[in-house]
Protein backbone atom coordinates (compact mmCIF):
# COMPACT_ATOMS: atom_id res chain seq x y z
CA UNK A 1 0.00 0.00 0.00
CA UNK A 2 1.40 3.70 -0.92
CA UNK A 3 -0.54 7.07 -0.03
CA UNK A 4 0.57 10.10 -2.03
CA UNK A 5 -1.66 13.45 -0.47
CA UNK A 6 -2.23 15.99 -3.99
CA UNK A 7 -3.80 19.46 -4.24
CA UNK A 8 -5.43 19.26 -7.26
CA UNK A 9 -8.54 20.46 -9.46
CA UNK A 10 -9.15 22.90 -11.83
CA UNK A 11 -8.47 25.74 -9.26
CA UNK A 12 -6.22 23.76 -7.16
CA UNK A 13 -8.85 23.78 -4.85
CA UNK A 14 -9.11 20.18 -4.09
CA UNK A 15 -7.32 18.40 -0.99
CA UNK A 16 -7.54 14.53 -1.15
CA UNK A 17 -5.00 10.80 -0.81
CA UNK A 18 -4.69 8.63 -3.56
CA UNK A 19 -3.80 4.72 -2.25
CA UNK A 20 -2.52 2.73 -4.60
CA UNK A 21 -2.26 -1.14 -4.44
CA UNK A 22 1.40 -2.69 -4.13
CA UNK A 23 0.99 -3.45 -7.45
CA UNK A 24 -0.89 -0.75 -10.14
CA UNK A 25 -3.68 -1.78 -11.76
CA UNK A 26 -5.23 -0.22 -14.42
CA UNK A 27 -8.65 -0.94 -14.23
CA UNK A 28 -11.62 0.25 -11.89
CA UNK A 29 -10.77 2.50 -8.70
CA UNK A 30 -12.61 3.84 -6.15
CA UNK A 31 -13.59 7.59 -5.11
CA UNK A 32 -14.54 8.55 -1.70
CA UNK A 33 -17.09 10.98 -1.41
CA UNK A 34 -17.47 13.13 1.69
CA UNK A 35 -20.38 11.84 4.79
CA UNK A 36 -22.02 15.66 4.76
CA UNK A 37 -19.31 17.85 6.49
CA UNK A 38 -17.23 15.56 7.63
CA UNK A 39 -14.00 15.24 6.31
CA UNK A 40 -12.21 13.04 3.96
CA UNK A 41 -11.52 10.13 6.82
CA UNK A 42 -15.32 9.09 6.92
CA UNK A 43 -16.75 9.24 10.05
CA UNK A 44 -14.48 7.51 12.54
CA UNK A 45 -12.20 7.08 9.96
CA UNK A 46 -14.49 4.59 8.07
CA UNK A 47 -13.11 6.14 4.79
CA UNK A 48 -9.35 5.55 5.68
CA UNK A 49 -10.10 1.94 6.78
CA UNK A 50 -11.84 1.03 3.38
CA UNK A 51 -9.63 2.70 1.19
CA UNK A 52 -6.59 0.59 2.91
CA UNK A 53 -8.48 -2.27 2.40
CA UNK A 54 -9.38 -1.72 -1.21
CA UNK A 55 -5.81 -0.91 -1.83
CA UNK A 56 -4.41 -4.15 0.07
CA UNK A 57 -7.10 -5.94 -2.72
CA UNK A 58 -5.67 -4.62 -5.52
CA UNK A 59 -7.89 -1.31 -6.47
CA UNK A 60 -6.89 2.46 -6.59
CA UNK A 61 -8.64 4.90 -4.12
CA UNK A 62 -9.24 8.50 -3.50
CA UNK A 63 -10.78 9.75 -0.85
CA UNK A 64 -10.86 13.54 -1.39
CA UNK A 65 -12.82 16.96 0.00
CA UNK A 66 -15.28 18.37 -2.34
CA UNK A 67 -15.24 22.57 -2.45
CA UNK A 68 -15.28 23.84 0.59
CA UNK A 69 -15.25 21.04 2.98
CA UNK A 70 -12.49 19.51 4.84
CA UNK A 71 -9.21 20.88 3.87
CA UNK A 72 -10.71 21.95 0.21
CA UNK A 73 -11.16 25.86 -0.98
CA UNK A 74 -14.25 27.38 -2.96
CA UNK A 75 -13.24 26.96 -6.96
CA UNK A 76 -13.50 30.44 -7.61
CA UNK A 77 -16.02 29.34 -10.51
CA UNK A 78 -19.31 30.58 -10.88
CA UNK A 79 -21.33 27.37 -10.22
CA UNK A 80 -24.60 26.03 -8.62
CA UNK A 81 -23.60 23.18 -5.58
CA UNK A 82 -24.96 20.09 -8.15
CA UNK A 83 -22.45 21.60 -10.64
CA UNK A 84 -19.53 22.08 -8.70
CA UNK A 85 -19.98 18.42 -6.88
CA UNK A 86 -20.01 17.33 -10.30
CA UNK A 87 -16.46 18.97 -11.89
CA UNK A 88 -15.26 17.88 -8.11
CA UNK A 89 -15.13 14.52 -8.50
CA UNK A 90 -14.60 14.90 -12.09
CA UNK A 91 -11.37 16.22 -11.16
CA UNK A 92 -10.85 13.39 -8.57
CA UNK A 93 -11.70 11.01 -11.72
CA UNK A 94 -8.79 12.91 -13.72
CA UNK A 95 -6.31 12.56 -10.52
CA UNK A 96 -6.66 8.89 -10.12
CA UNK A 97 -6.53 8.53 -13.48
CA UNK A 98 -3.36 10.33 -13.85
CA UNK A 99 -2.00 8.23 -10.73
CA UNK A 100 -3.17 4.98 -10.93
CA UNK A 101 -4.06 4.85 -14.98
CA UNK A 102 -7.77 4.03 -14.08
CA UNK A 103 -10.29 4.79 -16.35
CA UNK A 104 -13.37 3.51 -14.57
CA UNK A 105 -14.70 4.38 -11.35
CA UNK A 106 -16.98 3.53 -8.49
CA UNK A 107 -18.31 6.12 -6.43
CA UNK A 108 -18.47 5.88 -2.78
CA UNK A 109 -21.27 8.07 -0.81
CA UNK A 110 -22.80 8.07 2.53
CA UNK A 111 -25.78 10.21 3.06
CA UNK A 112 -25.37 13.68 1.15
CA UNK A 113 -22.15 11.79 -0.65
CA UNK A 114 -24.80 9.20 -2.00
CA UNK A 115 -26.95 11.70 -3.48
CA UNK A 116 -23.50 13.40 -4.83
CA UNK A 117 -22.44 10.04 -6.14
CA UNK A 118 -26.55 9.51 -7.29
CA UNK A 119 -26.00 12.68 -9.37
CA UNK A 120 -22.08 12.05 -10.61
CA UNK A 121 -22.72 8.76 -12.10
CA UNK A 122 -25.74 9.62 -13.66
CA UNK A 123 -23.97 11.89 -15.83
CA UNK A 124 -20.58 10.82 -16.31
CA UNK A 125 -19.67 7.67 -18.90
CA UNK A 126 -16.74 6.96 -16.84
CA UNK A 127 -18.45 6.20 -13.79
CA UNK A 128 -18.87 2.04 -13.58
CA UNK A 129 -20.55 1.60 -10.33
CA UNK A 130 -21.92 2.61 -7.09
CA UNK A 131 -22.57 2.50 -3.52
CA UNK A 132 -25.50 4.53 -1.86
CA UNK A 133 -25.14 4.57 1.66
CA UNK A 134 -28.12 5.57 3.22
CA UNK A 135 -29.20 7.26 -0.14
CA UNK A 136 -32.45 7.87 -1.95
CA UNK A 137 -35.13 6.05 -0.72
CA UNK A 138 -38.79 7.03 0.94
CA UNK A 139 -41.47 5.74 3.31
CA UNK A 140 -44.39 3.53 1.87
CA UNK A 141 -47.11 1.76 3.53
CA UNK A 142 -44.86 -1.35 4.08
CA UNK A 143 -42.86 0.75 6.19
CA UNK A 144 -45.09 2.30 8.26
CA UNK A 145 -46.97 -0.93 8.69
CA UNK A 146 -43.63 -2.03 10.08
CA UNK A 147 -43.12 1.26 12.19
CA UNK A 148 -46.30 1.39 13.75
CA UNK A 149 -47.68 -2.26 13.86
CA UNK A 150 -45.01 -3.35 16.42
CA UNK A 151 -45.41 -0.23 18.98
CA UNK A 152 -49.67 -0.29 18.65
CA UNK A 153 -49.13 -3.91 19.92
CA UNK A 154 -46.14 -3.73 22.69
CA UNK A 155 -46.80 -3.21 26.24
CA UNK A 156 -43.87 -1.70 26.72
CA UNK A 157 -44.35 1.27 24.44
CA UNK A 158 -47.57 1.87 25.97
CA UNK A 159 -46.55 1.83 29.07
CA UNK A 160 -43.09 4.03 28.43
CA UNK A 161 -45.92 6.70 26.89
CA UNK A 162 -47.98 6.82 29.59
CA UNK A 163 -45.26 6.99 32.25
CA UNK A 164 -43.76 10.01 29.76
CA UNK A 165 -47.16 11.62 29.94
CA UNK A 166 -46.25 11.85 33.96
CA UNK A 167 -42.93 12.56 33.55
CA UNK A 168 -42.17 14.51 30.09
CA UNK A 169 -38.81 13.29 29.04
CA UNK A 170 -36.88 15.69 27.28
CA UNK A 171 -36.15 15.00 23.66
CA UNK A 172 -32.69 15.10 22.29
CA UNK A 173 -32.41 18.80 20.98
CA UNK A 174 -32.52 19.19 17.44
CA UNK A 175 -28.94 20.13 16.00
CA UNK A 176 -28.42 22.11 12.97
CA UNK A 177 -27.94 20.29 10.33
CA UNK A 178 -27.11 21.40 6.50
CA UNK A 179 -29.63 18.96 4.11
CA UNK A 180 -30.10 18.94 0.55
CA UNK A 181 -34.20 18.41 -0.77
CA UNK A 182 -33.79 15.27 -1.89
CA UNK A 183 -34.89 14.36 -5.66
CA UNK A 184 -38.88 13.09 -5.96
CA UNK A 185 -39.26 9.61 -6.38
CA UNK A 186 -40.28 9.06 -9.64
CA UNK A 187 -37.03 11.27 -11.06
CA UNK A 188 -34.93 9.42 -8.96
CA UNK A 189 -36.92 5.80 -9.87
CA UNK A 190 -35.97 7.06 -13.88
CA UNK A 191 -32.32 8.02 -13.52
CA UNK A 192 -31.71 4.69 -11.59
CA UNK A 193 -33.15 3.07 -14.66
CA UNK A 194 -31.08 5.31 -17.16
CA UNK A 195 -28.16 4.17 -15.31
CA UNK A 196 -28.62 0.47 -14.61
CA UNK A 197 -29.43 0.46 -18.97
CA UNK A 198 -26.11 2.15 -19.08
CA UNK A 199 -24.39 -1.28 -17.49
CA UNK A 200 -23.48 0.55 -13.73
CA UNK A 201 -23.34 -1.89 -10.70
CA UNK A 202 -25.77 -0.37 -7.88
CA UNK A 203 -25.34 -1.02 -4.49
CA UNK A 204 -27.84 0.47 -1.98
CA UNK A 205 -27.36 0.04 1.64
CA UNK A 206 -29.39 1.16 4.50
CA UNK A 207 -28.84 1.49 8.36
CA UNK A 208 -31.03 1.08 10.86
CA UNK A 209 -30.05 5.16 11.45
CA UNK A 210 -32.38 6.03 8.88
CA UNK A 211 -35.06 3.58 10.14
CA UNK A 212 -37.56 6.63 10.08
CA UNK A 213 -37.65 6.30 6.36
CA UNK A 214 -36.57 3.04 5.38
CA UNK A 215 -36.92 -0.17 7.99
CA UNK A 216 -36.65 -2.83 5.50
CA UNK A 217 -34.85 -4.68 2.99
CA UNK A 218 -38.29 -5.36 0.73
CA UNK A 219 -38.72 -1.49 1.12
CA UNK A 220 -36.57 -0.90 -2.02
CA UNK A 221 -39.07 -2.74 -4.23
CA UNK A 222 -41.69 -0.69 -2.54
CA UNK A 223 -39.59 2.37 -3.39
CA UNK A 224 -38.44 1.17 -7.10
CA UNK A 225 -40.56 -1.46 -7.93
CA UNK A 226 -38.96 -3.85 -10.56
CA UNK A 227 -35.58 -2.25 -10.27
CA UNK A 228 -34.79 -4.72 -7.45
CA UNK A 229 -35.14 -7.59 -9.47
CA UNK A 230 -32.07 -6.09 -12.14
CA UNK A 231 -29.30 -8.01 -11.97
CA UNK A 232 -26.58 -5.37 -11.21
CA UNK A 233 -29.01 -4.10 -8.31
CA UNK A 234 -28.18 -5.08 -4.88
CA UNK A 235 -29.69 -4.09 -1.56
CA UNK A 236 -28.77 -4.99 1.98
CA UNK A 237 -30.19 -3.43 5.19
CA UNK A 238 -27.70 -2.93 8.07
CA UNK A 239 -31.03 -2.98 10.73
CA UNK A 240 -28.11 -3.27 13.91
CA UNK A 241 -25.93 -0.45 12.29
CA UNK A 242 -26.42 2.92 12.88
CA UNK A 243 -26.20 6.19 10.39
CA UNK A 244 -22.94 7.19 10.92
CA UNK A 245 -21.48 3.38 11.92
CA UNK A 246 -19.81 4.50 15.43
CA UNK A 247 -18.74 0.61 16.44
CA UNK A 248 -16.21 -0.84 14.64
CA UNK A 249 -17.79 -4.53 14.54
CA UNK A 250 -20.43 -2.38 11.79
CA UNK A 251 -17.56 -0.87 10.03
CA UNK A 252 -15.69 -4.02 10.13
CA UNK A 253 -18.95 -5.96 8.18
CA UNK A 254 -19.50 -3.36 5.93
CA UNK A 255 -16.20 -3.71 4.76
CA UNK A 256 -16.26 -6.94 4.04
CA UNK A 257 -19.20 -5.75 2.01
CA UNK A 258 -17.90 -3.70 -0.10
CA UNK A 259 -14.55 -5.84 -0.66
CA UNK A 260 -16.95 -8.14 -1.38
CA UNK A 261 -18.96 -6.55 -3.77
CA UNK A 262 -16.55 -5.19 -5.40
CA UNK A 263 -14.69 -8.47 -6.02
CA UNK A 264 -17.58 -10.22 -7.86
CA UNK A 265 -18.03 -7.38 -10.03
CA UNK A 266 -14.97 -5.93 -10.58
CA UNK A 267 -12.44 -8.94 -9.94
CA UNK A 268 -8.62 -8.06 -10.04
CA UNK A 269 -7.51 -11.12 -12.80
CA UNK A 270 -4.40 -12.51 -12.47
CA UNK A 271 -2.87 -10.33 -15.28
CA UNK A 272 -2.93 -7.45 -12.81
CA UNK A 273 -6.26 -5.88 -14.52
CA UNK A 274 -9.94 -5.59 -13.13
CA UNK A 275 -12.47 -6.86 -15.56
CA UNK B 1 -5.80 34.77 -0.36
CA UNK B 2 -6.17 32.38 -3.26
CA UNK B 3 -2.65 32.35 -3.94
CA UNK B 4 -1.37 31.52 0.36
CA UNK B 5 -4.15 28.69 -0.06
CA UNK B 6 -2.91 27.49 -3.07
CA UNK B 7 0.70 27.33 -1.28
CA UNK B 8 -0.48 25.02 1.85
CA UNK B 9 0.66 21.56 1.02
CA UNK B 10 -0.39 18.13 2.41
CA UNK B 11 2.02 15.77 2.25
CA UNK B 12 3.95 12.17 4.04
CA UNK B 13 6.72 12.88 6.16
CA UNK B 14 8.66 11.20 8.89
CA UNK B 15 10.44 7.84 8.71
CA UNK B 16 8.25 5.36 6.39
CA UNK B 17 6.53 8.64 5.46
CA UNK B 18 4.10 7.43 7.82
CA UNK B 19 2.44 10.72 9.47
CA UNK B 20 0.32 13.06 7.28
CA UNK B 21 0.86 16.63 7.59
CA UNK B 22 -0.41 19.74 6.55
CA UNK B 23 2.11 22.93 6.50
CA UNK B 24 0.47 26.55 5.94
CA UNK B 25 3.87 28.90 4.88
CA UNK B 26 3.69 32.46 5.88
CA UNK B 27 6.27 35.53 5.30
CA UNK B 28 9.06 35.19 7.73
CA UNK B 29 7.93 38.52 10.01
CA UNK B 30 8.80 36.92 13.64
CA UNK B 31 10.78 33.86 13.22
CA UNK B 32 8.63 31.57 14.71
CA UNK B 33 6.20 28.98 13.72
CA UNK B 34 3.47 27.16 15.68
CA UNK B 35 2.78 23.27 15.59
CA UNK B 36 -0.73 22.16 16.21
CA UNK B 37 -0.86 18.87 18.00
CA UNK B 38 -4.82 17.25 17.42
CA UNK B 39 -6.98 15.47 20.19
CA UNK B 40 -7.31 11.97 19.99
CA UNK B 41 -9.97 9.82 18.81
CA UNK B 42 -13.59 11.47 17.90
CA UNK B 43 -11.94 15.03 19.03
CA UNK B 44 -9.78 14.74 16.29
CA UNK B 45 -12.61 14.64 13.58
CA UNK B 46 -14.93 17.19 15.58
CA UNK B 47 -12.04 19.98 16.14
CA UNK B 48 -10.45 19.37 12.15
CA UNK B 49 -12.52 22.50 11.06
CA UNK B 50 -11.22 24.28 14.06
CA UNK B 51 -7.86 24.02 13.57
CA UNK B 52 -7.61 24.60 10.08
CA UNK B 53 -9.64 27.97 10.47
CA UNK B 54 -6.59 28.61 13.39
CA UNK B 55 -3.71 27.40 10.68
CA UNK B 56 -5.37 30.12 8.21
CA UNK B 57 -5.49 32.70 10.97
CA UNK B 58 -2.07 32.12 12.24
CA UNK B 59 -0.36 32.22 8.67
CA UNK B 60 -2.33 35.08 7.81
CA UNK B 61 -0.63 37.09 10.62
CA UNK B 62 3.17 36.08 10.10
CA UNK B 63 3.23 32.57 11.74
CA UNK B 64 3.77 29.11 9.29
CA UNK B 65 2.24 26.33 10.43
CA UNK B 66 2.29 22.55 10.54
CA UNK B 67 -1.03 20.78 11.30
CA UNK B 68 -0.40 16.77 11.23
CA UNK B 69 -1.98 13.45 12.25
CA UNK B 70 -0.52 10.91 14.81
CA UNK B 71 0.00 7.44 13.68
CA UNK B 72 -2.88 5.77 13.80
CA UNK B 73 -5.11 8.73 13.67
CA UNK B 74 -6.59 11.02 10.39
CA UNK B 75 -4.96 10.07 7.47
CA UNK B 76 -1.60 9.23 8.83
CA UNK B 77 -0.25 5.30 8.59
CA UNK B 78 -1.83 2.82 11.09
CA UNK B 79 -4.66 1.24 12.60
CA UNK B 80 -6.72 3.38 14.96
CA UNK B 81 -6.26 0.77 17.78
CA UNK B 82 -1.91 1.39 17.10
CA UNK B 83 -2.32 5.01 18.30
CA UNK B 84 -0.59 4.77 21.70
CA UNK B 85 0.97 7.44 23.82
CA UNK B 86 4.41 6.82 23.93
CA UNK B 87 4.70 6.73 19.47
CA UNK B 88 1.85 9.88 20.05
CA UNK B 89 4.89 11.80 21.66
CA UNK B 90 7.75 10.72 19.46
CA UNK B 91 5.36 11.91 16.86
CA UNK B 92 5.52 15.75 17.79
CA UNK B 93 9.20 15.43 17.99
CA UNK B 94 9.02 14.19 14.67
CA UNK B 95 6.44 16.91 13.55
CA UNK B 96 8.58 19.44 15.46
CA UNK B 97 11.56 18.70 13.35
CA UNK B 98 9.87 18.46 10.02
CA UNK B 99 8.50 22.37 11.04
CA UNK B 100 11.92 23.32 11.75
CA UNK B 101 12.94 21.98 8.51
CA UNK B 102 10.29 23.62 6.65
CA UNK B 103 10.73 27.13 7.55
CA UNK B 104 14.05 27.24 8.52
CA UNK B 105 14.95 27.69 12.08
CA UNK B 106 13.96 29.78 14.81
CA UNK B 107 11.34 29.56 17.66
CA UNK B 108 8.48 26.69 18.13
CA UNK B 109 5.31 27.09 19.77
CA UNK B 110 3.14 24.58 19.95
CA UNK B 111 -1.22 24.75 20.20
CA UNK B 112 -2.93 21.46 21.34
CA UNK B 113 -6.94 20.61 22.45
CA UNK B 114 -7.18 17.75 25.28
CA UNK B 115 -4.92 15.10 24.70
CA UNK B 116 -3.26 17.24 21.84
CA UNK B 117 -2.28 19.88 24.57
CA UNK B 118 -1.00 17.12 27.39
CA UNK B 119 1.44 15.43 23.57
CA UNK B 120 2.51 19.15 22.99
CA UNK B 121 3.66 19.54 26.84
CA UNK B 122 5.40 15.81 27.46
CA UNK B 123 7.19 16.43 24.14
CA UNK B 124 8.26 20.24 25.09
CA UNK B 125 11.74 19.23 25.72
CA UNK B 126 12.63 16.62 23.17
CA UNK B 127 10.08 18.50 20.22
CA UNK B 128 12.45 22.15 21.90
CA UNK B 129 9.23 23.81 22.21
CA UNK B 130 9.19 27.27 23.31
CA UNK B 131 5.44 27.67 24.61
CA UNK B 132 2.54 25.89 24.51
CA UNK B 133 -1.37 27.05 24.64
CA UNK B 134 -3.00 24.53 25.44
CA UNK B 135 -6.54 24.25 25.63
CA UNK B 136 -8.82 21.99 28.35
CA UNK B 137 -5.50 19.70 28.69
CA UNK B 138 -6.34 16.37 30.47
CA UNK B 139 -5.39 16.89 34.17
CA UNK B 140 -6.48 13.53 35.17
CA UNK B 141 -5.84 10.49 33.02
CA UNK B 142 -8.17 7.76 34.73
CA UNK B 143 -11.02 10.77 34.59
CA UNK B 144 -10.59 10.46 30.98
CA UNK B 145 -10.75 6.32 31.03
CA UNK B 146 -13.91 6.81 33.02
CA UNK B 147 -15.64 9.05 31.00
CA UNK B 148 -14.78 7.10 27.57
CA UNK B 149 -16.03 3.68 29.18
CA UNK B 150 -18.90 5.80 30.53
CA UNK B 151 -19.76 7.16 27.17
CA UNK B 152 -19.29 3.99 25.26
CA UNK B 153 -21.69 2.36 28.15
CA UNK B 154 -24.34 5.65 27.18
CA UNK B 155 -23.87 4.61 23.76
CA UNK B 156 -24.81 0.81 23.18
CA UNK B 157 -28.17 1.75 24.93
CA UNK B 158 -28.56 4.67 22.64
CA UNK B 159 -32.20 4.43 20.74
CA UNK B 160 -31.51 7.67 19.30
CA UNK B 161 -28.83 5.84 17.35
CA UNK B 162 -29.54 2.35 17.25
CA UNK B 163 -32.58 0.70 16.36
CA UNK B 164 -32.20 -1.91 19.48
CA UNK B 165 -29.29 -1.54 22.39
CA UNK B 166 -26.14 -3.59 21.43
CA UNK B 167 -24.67 -6.41 23.61
CA UNK B 168 -21.58 -5.72 25.58
CA UNK B 169 -19.63 -7.82 23.01
CA UNK B 170 -20.17 -5.12 20.60
CA UNK B 171 -18.53 -2.61 22.43
CA UNK B 172 -16.22 -3.97 25.16
CA UNK B 173 -12.50 -2.67 23.25
CA UNK B 174 -13.79 0.83 22.31
CA UNK B 175 -14.21 4.07 23.04
CA UNK B 176 -16.41 6.23 21.49
CA UNK B 177 -15.86 5.83 17.41
CA UNK B 178 -12.97 3.53 17.94
CA UNK B 179 -10.78 0.39 18.60
CA UNK B 180 -8.59 1.15 22.03
CA UNK B 181 -6.17 -1.23 23.20
CA UNK B 182 -5.60 -2.16 26.80
CA UNK B 183 -2.08 -0.45 26.30
CA UNK B 184 -3.30 2.90 25.73
CA UNK B 185 -6.00 2.77 28.80
CA UNK B 186 -3.09 1.73 31.04
CA UNK B 187 -1.25 4.16 29.02
CA UNK B 188 -3.71 7.01 29.93
CA UNK B 189 -4.93 5.42 33.27
CA UNK B 190 -1.10 7.37 34.35
CA UNK B 191 -1.26 10.26 32.77
CA UNK B 192 -0.96 13.64 34.49
CA UNK B 193 -0.22 17.01 33.46
CA UNK B 194 3.40 18.11 33.02
CA UNK B 195 4.31 21.30 33.39
CA UNK B 196 7.06 22.26 30.74
CA UNK B 197 8.60 24.78 32.59
CA UNK B 198 8.52 27.19 29.35
CA UNK B 199 5.91 29.85 28.37
CA UNK B 200 2.57 28.70 28.83
CA UNK B 201 -1.01 29.37 28.59
CA UNK B 202 -4.35 27.49 30.20
CA UNK B 203 -7.71 27.95 27.93
CA UNK B 204 -10.57 26.28 29.34
CA UNK B 205 -14.27 25.83 28.34
CA UNK B 206 -17.25 27.32 29.64
CA UNK B 207 -17.88 24.30 31.27
CA UNK B 208 -14.97 22.21 31.56
CA UNK B 209 -15.46 18.00 32.10
CA UNK B 210 -14.06 16.37 34.94
CA UNK B 211 -11.00 15.35 33.18
CA UNK B 212 -9.89 18.55 32.10
CA UNK B 213 -10.49 20.28 35.50
CA UNK B 214 -7.48 22.41 36.26
CA UNK B 215 -6.44 22.64 39.70
CA UNK B 216 -3.73 24.09 41.12
CA UNK B 217 -0.68 25.51 39.94
CA UNK B 218 -2.29 25.82 36.93
CA UNK B 219 -5.98 27.18 37.89
CA UNK B 220 -4.94 30.44 38.85
CA UNK B 221 -3.66 30.56 35.71
CA UNK B 222 -6.43 29.62 33.59
CA UNK B 223 -8.30 31.63 31.01
CA UNK B 224 -11.48 31.43 30.48
CA UNK B 225 -13.05 31.16 26.70
CA UNK B 226 -16.48 31.04 26.19
CA UNK B 227 -17.10 28.04 24.20
CA UNK B 228 -19.06 24.92 24.68
CA UNK B 229 -17.35 21.41 23.27
CA UNK B 230 -18.86 18.81 25.19
CA UNK B 231 -16.50 16.96 24.96
CA UNK B 232 -18.52 14.01 27.44
CA UNK B 233 -21.66 14.26 25.17
CA UNK B 234 -22.20 11.09 23.30
CA UNK B 235 -24.59 13.43 21.18
CA UNK B 236 -22.61 15.24 20.31
CA UNK B 237 -19.98 12.64 18.62
CA UNK B 238 -20.73 13.54 15.01
CA UNK B 239 -20.63 17.58 15.59
CA UNK B 240 -17.80 19.41 14.64
CA UNK B 241 -16.69 22.49 17.08
CA UNK B 242 -16.35 25.65 16.02
CA UNK B 243 -15.50 28.92 18.23
CA UNK B 244 -14.96 32.15 16.94
CA UNK B 245 -13.84 32.84 20.25
CA UNK B 246 -11.98 30.17 20.87
CA UNK B 247 -9.77 31.18 17.75
CA UNK B 248 -9.36 34.40 19.07
CA UNK B 249 -8.26 33.34 22.14
CA UNK B 250 -5.33 30.59 20.67
CA UNK B 251 -4.33 33.03 18.21
CA UNK B 252 -3.93 35.91 21.20
CA UNK B 253 -1.33 33.68 22.85
CA UNK B 254 0.48 32.71 19.99
CA UNK B 255 1.30 35.49 18.62
CA UNK B 256 1.72 37.02 22.28
CA UNK B 257 4.46 34.06 23.04
CA UNK B 258 5.88 34.63 19.28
Amino acid sequence: MHEQAFRFGAARHLVGVVGLPPVIEHGVGMILLNAGMVYRVGPFRLHVELARRLNSLGYSTLRFDQSTIGDSGASGQRLSRPEQVLADVRDAMELLKQQSGCTRFVLFGLCSGAQNAHSTAYVDQRVAGAFFLDGYGHRTLGQRVRHYLPRLLSLSVWRQRFARRRTPVAARPAEPAFEVEPLPPKIVRAQLAEMLHRGLKLDFIYSGGVARYFNHVRQFRECFGRLADHPCVSVSYFKEADHTYVLSGDRQRLLDHVAQWMGHHFPITRTGSSA
Amino acid sequence: MKARIEAELPFYFGPGKELFGFYHPAAAVTGTAVLLCPPFGVEQIRCHRLYRQLAHSLAESGLPVLRFDYFGTGDSAGDSHAFEWPRCLADVATAAAELRLRHGGGRLLAFGARLGANAALAAAQTARLDGVVAWDAITDGAALVRQYDSMEASLKVDLNRFEVARPDLDVSTQWPGFETSERLRSQLLELRLLDPGIASAWLTSSSPDEASRLGEPYASRQVGVDVAPRWDDVNGLELAILSHPLLEAARRHLKEMA
